[in-house]
């Protein structure tokens, strides 16, 4: 599903982001990619829908190298990776019902579609009554699910999730990490979650890819913290 | 497609909506450079029209005094004739010269009142072999000094004189028109550049969930080729006005030299066209170049 092979990024006037990074993901696990500000954790995850492209090594996505993708070929590969982030970016001129929609509208899904599929979503992570709020109106969780809702209503095989939790109470925070299992379990969505919240990646045990300075320094299945 | 019809014309409604005052200049800038264009498309017509019209016409004119005589008109007319410089020489009459004198003054009665054929001079108006001004201009001094010539009016002279004025005119406004083009455009660029800025974090979510750069664009360019075609639609309504003044103006003038001036309805709707073409162009093309050196970025 996932692959990257050999992968240095770097950024100009600043430290080394990837280096020489190699690691596997199959169809349907569920990663946390762990360490310090700064070790490549969110590198690692933009390369994977092409918002940065690897100056050396191979991104694989679907068996497909991203590096080599048509700019025009890239959308489509967008649209079957979901992205959660740590400040939601959720519209905030626009209703949760809006904001779910927009996902569907701007890449040409029909009305009837849109119409049924994210009401759906949104009972699914459980903002149903919620649904003409708008994104002021919710606490940070529902904003966050909101934000998930967007991110999987197109149904992705791919959802990458950038401190999803960071801005969240450890209350909240296990109730998001409780929806993003149940995608991952019931639709078999693969997950890559970086993440800094020790408390979270040693209850769940999945498996964890350790970053520091850009190099991967541990890879382990059903992994802790540290 | 019902989606896409209702959410491009919803985005770029709220585009226009959501900065007035920058909408409102670009569609400004862009009437006013247009206009100039317009005003240099009507003088090169009318220029035009001109120069078609006095190609085969005369190319002086021998005024004869009031008082002259039969023979020396005949002296004349015998020196005309005798010239190998001169291909054709035509004699107006009293009579003819009156009728020339009421199509030209046919709206204003008093002055026909007040003048009889009596009144009038008589004339040769000549023809020469070559049109060439200089070599007219020789040909022409030649018959001035024979007696009962009153006068030698080059045609071809005023014509010169007056299409140094207007191609200089054009050139200025052609120019212009270049000048305050480029700028409309660079204005169109930040018009839709703010309107991206505005919209960023749409922008942004539409490229994470995959929609294509041609989608993301057209709410944009369709904005900027609303304001381009509005701003030509000013201009074209300030072309015609100019033209109403203009006819207004050579309906009431002694002659119908400037004539052409007055664009028909033919010319008017082909300059009409080319506005509306270089408003679209600079509309879309302001915006696509915003949009794109964005979208890259």
């Amino acid at each position: 599903m996932i692959k990257l092979e050999n992968v240095t990024k770097e950024y100009k006037g600043s430290s080394i982001a990837l280096k020489d990074a190699n690691a596997e993901i199959s169809k349907g696990e569920f990663v946390f990619l762990v360490g310090p500000s700064g070790s490549g954790k969110s590198t690692f995850l933009r390369l994977l829908n092409k918002q940065e492209v690897a100056d050396s090594g191979r991104v694989l996505v679907n068996g497909k190298d991203v590096g080599d993708l048509h700019p025009w070929k890239v959308p489509l590969l967008r649209r079957q990776i979901g992205c959660v982030f740590q400040d939601f970016k959720l519209l905030p001129s626009r209703t949760v019902r809006e904001n779910v929609s927009f996902a569907l509208e701007v890449i040409g899904k029909p009305k009837h579609i849109i119409e049924t599929q994210v009401p759906a979503i949104c009972e699914l992570v459980g903002l149903g009554d919620k649904i003409d709020k708008y994104p002021h109106q919710l606490s940070g969780g529902e904003q966050q699910r909101v934000s998930i809702a967007r991110a999987f209503v197109n149904r992705p095989v791919i959802l990458l999730a950038d401190e999803p939790t960071g801005n969240l109470d450890p209350q909240t925070a296990n109730g998001i990490m409780w929806l993003l299992d149940r995608i991952n379990r019931s639709a078999n969505t693969t997950v890559v979650m970086a993440t800094h919240d020790r408390g979270i990646v040693d209850t769940m045990r999945r498996r964890v890819i350790e970053l520091s300075h850009g190099s991967i320094v541990r890879d382990q299945s059903r992994g802790v913290y540290d | 497609m019902a989606v896409r019809v209702d959410y491009i014309a919803k985005e770029t409604a709220n585009n226009i909506i959501r900065n007035p005052s920058l909408s409102i200049a670009t569609v400004l800038t862009v009437a006013v450079s247009l206009a100039l264009l317009g005003a240099a498309l009507v003088i090169q017509q009318g220029v035009s029209g001109l120069q078609t019209r006095f190609k085969d016409d005369v190319e002086f004119i021998i005024w004869l005094n009031n008082d002259a005589s039969d023979e020396q008109i005949a002296t004349v007319d015998r020196a005309l004739d005798e010239s190998p410089l001169v291909k054709d020489r035509n004699f107006i009459n009293r009579e003819q010269t009156f009728a020339e004198f009421e199509q030209y003054f046919s709206e204003s009665p008093e002055v026909l009142a007040a003048v009889t054929p009596e009144d009038l001079p008589t004339s040769f108006r000549v023809v020469p072999v070559n049109p060439e001004l200089s070599v007219v201009e020789q040909l022409g001094d030649q018959f001035r000094p024979l007696p009962g010539v009153r006068q030698v009016d080059f045609a071809g002279d005023y014509i010169r004189r007056l299409n140094q004025f207007s191609s200089a005119a054009s050139i200025t406004m052609t120019v212009a028109a270049l000048a305050s083009g480029l700028a409309s455009s660079l204005l169109m660029y930040n018009t839709i550049r703010t309107a991206l800025f505005a919209r960023r974090r749409e922008v942004e979510v539409m490229r994470l969930v995959g929609a294509t750069n041609w989608f993301i664009r057209i709410p944009f360019m369709l904005e900027g080729l609303l304001q381009g075609l509005v701003g030509a639609a000013f201009s074209a309504g300030a072309v015609l006005a100019l033209n109403e003044v203009v006819g207004d103006a050579v309906r009431g003038a002694d002659f119908r030299l400037f004539d052409s001036f007055a664009l028909d309805s033919g010319q008017l709707w082909v300059i009409t066209g080319i506005l509306l073409a270089a408003g679209a162009l600079i509309g879309a093309a302001g915006s696509g170049v915003a949009v794109s050196r964005y979208l890259e970025a």
